[in-house]
């Protein structure tokens, strides 16, 4: 026990400073691992943790395997919930680089244009289609051939020492052979040429020319770029080879350096190869950039013009041939005549017209014939036209002809009225028809009025009917009472169908004696007759104007003495319209 | 995408440009192998899900007053040496040839003897036990004939999965 103790003590004496760094350490990793001290573990880790990754980093490809998918969450998470802060952040960068590739493809569109313009436009242009037609060439080739400076068709990226081709663009509508041969052949070339003429010593194949081919070569220990371009390329070109190669080469140096067949590295070299292919035309010098973009817009006003003019030419021809179509056609129209016409300059066509009151509108002329009327202005004067259609017209129009007439305009000018009227209208048509212009007659033989002759075949009746008289007395004798009767009936009929016509009649009563008898009572006993019908009329109702005369002896007409037929009386009617006697 | 640079060495009229005729692509005439000594070629095969383009050199056949332009040797990523089945002189320059190429191509490049004419079997001057001989010194050999075709594409695939391999 006391060796124990002994042995302790020897302990504490012999290791007292390290017993106490001992517990000072078991107190600190506890501290590590308690749950409070989080923080300072965190603290500690930060201190270390950028150069930790950087180390490791350099190391292999552990540390980016691990955090790839942590990224890659964070990314997608991040631009799933913070889109608009993304855009925000990413315009200003994609912003000028849309603009500049915008602007880059307007620009090439612009040059193209304006160098198509001007050759299409030129005297110059003419010649080399003429050209194209007599060589059998493309048009296109012959502008090729006459404008081209120089223009590089297609680049080559090249191992050197295999002669595999690792990258190749052509320019556009170049037509190319296969990339892998013609690399591997321009290296035999270059291997050839090395060995045959250079002999071993330093040098480099620069350049291979053919027609108006150069092939242009530009080297580097690992790679070269080979160029065919047609014409002749400025000196800067050179340079600017020399720098795409030493570009490539710092960025393909390893791949170049362990290259072992595999080309897919190298497809990303295209956009730089893709810098070198370029044209330049030989007007490009004379013409500024600016003066391509106003020589562009002048092309572009020339075309818009020649278009308007075009368009407004073939529509100018449209309209003057409806405008023939239409005077033609107006031309053929009674009533119209064509005075002076022409184009008003606005795409209408304007017709100064002579037009009869009874002629169709032109307007109307022209959409009853398929045309439209809105290409016409139309400036009517009045006129009268003798054409017998319009005369026809102005005919129906001012006389308003009862179905059953018949007018009749004869060659002579003469108008034939034929058929059945009311005499009213007869005798008012008869009077306008000949005043009215393009007549130069009224023929009316051909029409009546039927109930003109029904008056006529009345009064015939009427003046037809004897009554004689006793001797010395002014009342009839008895048997001559019926017939009296009769014709009074006729007249009081005459008188109502005359009414009904607009018109008048008129009775006359002559009165008349024998011979027997002084010649003052002869007068005297006339009178008293013809009274003694007329009072009679008047008793049956009738009030026509009756006039009546006694004409004693004289005018008895039949037999002189003392014969009953001398003591008698007349009848005459007449029939009057407006005061003027008719006569059928 | 793998494109390899492939050589046809071998003597003069053993045949190697009609043997690659009927199964290559190419763009140029057969004047190229007399004024550059070298006609180009081109090969695409599917190995085995791998695309790979062959360009192939063909060199201007040895004889005794020219000799194969050593340059376009180089970056040969694998190479044929063939030789004429009828004629057994033609072995021996299609190995002096190979000796060569190995000289001039660095590290273990995959190669081939290709024994042309299997067609005219009868008239060989090389025997098996000449080729026997070969394949004992690590040469893979393969017979072919530019007149019926047989072994030609067998060969190209051989040594496109032997660049493979490396």
């Amino acid at each position: 026990m006391d060796d124990r103790r002994e042995l302790e003590r020897l302990r504490a004496l012999l290791f007292e400073r390290e017993l106490r760094t001992l517990d000072r350490l078991r107190d600190q990793l506890d501290a590590l691992d308690s749950f409070s001290d989080r923080q300072r573990r965190a603290e500690c880790v930060s201190d270390i943790i950028a150069e930790a990754l950087a180390i490791r980093g350099r190391r292999d490809e552990k540390l980016n395997s691990a955090l790839e998918p942590v990224v890659d969450d964070i990314v997608k998470n991040a631009l799933r919930t913070k889109l608009p802060e993304f855009t925000e952040a990413l315009f200003p960068l994609m912003g000028p680089s849309i603009r500049k590739s915008i602007a880059e493809a307007f620009r090439g569109m612009l040059q193209s244009f304006s160098k198509s313009m001007e050759i299409a436009f030129s005297l110059r242009g003419l010649r080399w289609r003429l050209e194209a037609l007599r060589t059998g060439k493309p048009f296109s080739e012959v502008v090729l051939l006459h404008t081209l400076v120089y223009r590089v068709e297609q680049v080559f990226f090249i191992h050197s020492a295999t002669g595999i081709s690792l990258a190749h663009v052509t320019g556009e509508g170049v037509a190319s052979q296969d990339a892998d041969m013609v690399s591997a052949m321009l290296t035999a070339i270059q291997d050839f040429v090395q060995d045959c003429l250079a002999s071993g010593k330093e040098g480099e194949l620069e350049s291979l020319q053919h027609g108006d081919h150069t092939i242009m070569v530009e080297k580097q220990a690992s790679a070269y770029l080979a160029c065919i371009v047609r014409g002749t390329p400025p000196t800067r070109f050179r340079e600017q080879l020399r720098a795409c190669l030493e570009d490539l080469s710092v960025i393909y140096f390893s791949e170049l350096a362990a290259f072992k067949g595999d080309i897919a590295p190298f497809e990303a070299s295209r956009p730089y190869l893709e810098a070198l292919l370029e044209a330049r035309y030989q007007d490009d010098k004379a013409i500024s950039p600016r003066g391509k973009i106003i020589l562009g817009l002048l092309g572009a006003l020339l075309l818009c013009l020649l278009g308007y003019y075009g368009a407004g030419a073939y529509k100018y021809h449209v309209l003057k041939r409806e405008a023939r179509e239409a005077l033609a056609l107006l031309s053929r129209e009674p009533g119209l005549l064509i005075s002076y016409n022409a184009p008003t300059g606005n795409g209408t066509w304007e017709v100064l017209i002579f037009r009869d009151q009874f002629a169709a509108a032109p307007e109307d002329v022209l959409k009853d014939n398929g045309l439209d009327p809105a290409s016409f202005e139309f400036e009517a004067v009045p006129y009268v036209s003798y054409q017998p259609e319009m005369v026809s017209r102005r005919l129906k129009a001012d006389l308003k002809p009862p179905s059953t007439v018949e007018l009749t305009l004869g060659a002579d000018g003469i108008l034939v009225l034929s058929g059945t009227a009311p005499v009213n209208w007869i005798l008012e048509a008869r009077r306008r028809a000949d005043l009215m212009p393009g007549i130069l007659g009224v023929d009316a033989t051909g029409i009546y009025d039927p109930r003109m002759r029904e008056l006529a075949e009345m009064a015939r009746e009427v003046e037809s009917t004897v009554v004689e008289f006793p001797s010395g007395q002014d009342v009839p004798a008895q048997q001559y009472q019926a017939s009296l009767n009769q014709a009074v009936n006729k007249l009081v009929e005459m008188e109502q169908l005359a009414a009904g016509m607009d018109l008048s009649v008129t009775l006359t009563i002559y009165g008349h004696a024998d011979a027997t008898g002084t010649e003052k009572r002869n007068y005297e006993v006339s009178q008293a007759r013809a009274k003694t019908i007329a009072a009679m009329l008047y008793a049956k109702g009738s009030s026509l104007p009756v006039l009546t005369y006694g004409l004693g002896s004289g005018y008895a007409g039949k037999t002189s003495g003392a014969d009953q037929a001398s003591r008698r009386i007349e009848m005459r009617v007449q029939v009057f319209r407006n005061g003027e006697m008719l006569r059928e | 995408m793998i494109s390899k640079k492939i050589c046809m060495l071998g003597s003069f009229a053993v045949g190697k440009t009609s043997l690659v005729q009927r199964f290559v692509h190419s763009i140029f005439s057969d004047r190229y192998l007399s004024t550059l000594g070298v006609k180009i070629s081109k090969k695409e095969l599917d190995l085995d899900g791998t695309a790979m383009t062959m360009v192939l050199w063909d060199l201007e056949g040895k004889d005794r007053y020219t000799e194969v332009n050593v340059s376009y040797l180089n970056g040969a990523m694998g190479f044929f040496v063939v030789a004429d089945g009828t004629r057994r002189e033609t072995l021996d320059i299609a190995m002096e040839l190979r000796d060569k190429a190995l000289t001039l191509v660095p590290g273990q490049v995959p190669h081939m003897l290709l024994i042309n004419k299997a067609d005219r079997r009868a008239a060989w001057e090389i025997s098996q036990d000449d080729i026997r001989d070969i394949v004992a010194m690590g040469l893979p050999v393969i017979e072919t004939s530019a007149m019926t075709g047989n072994g030609v594409e067998y060969a190209f695939t051989e040594l496109g999965k032997a660049m493979l391999g490396q």
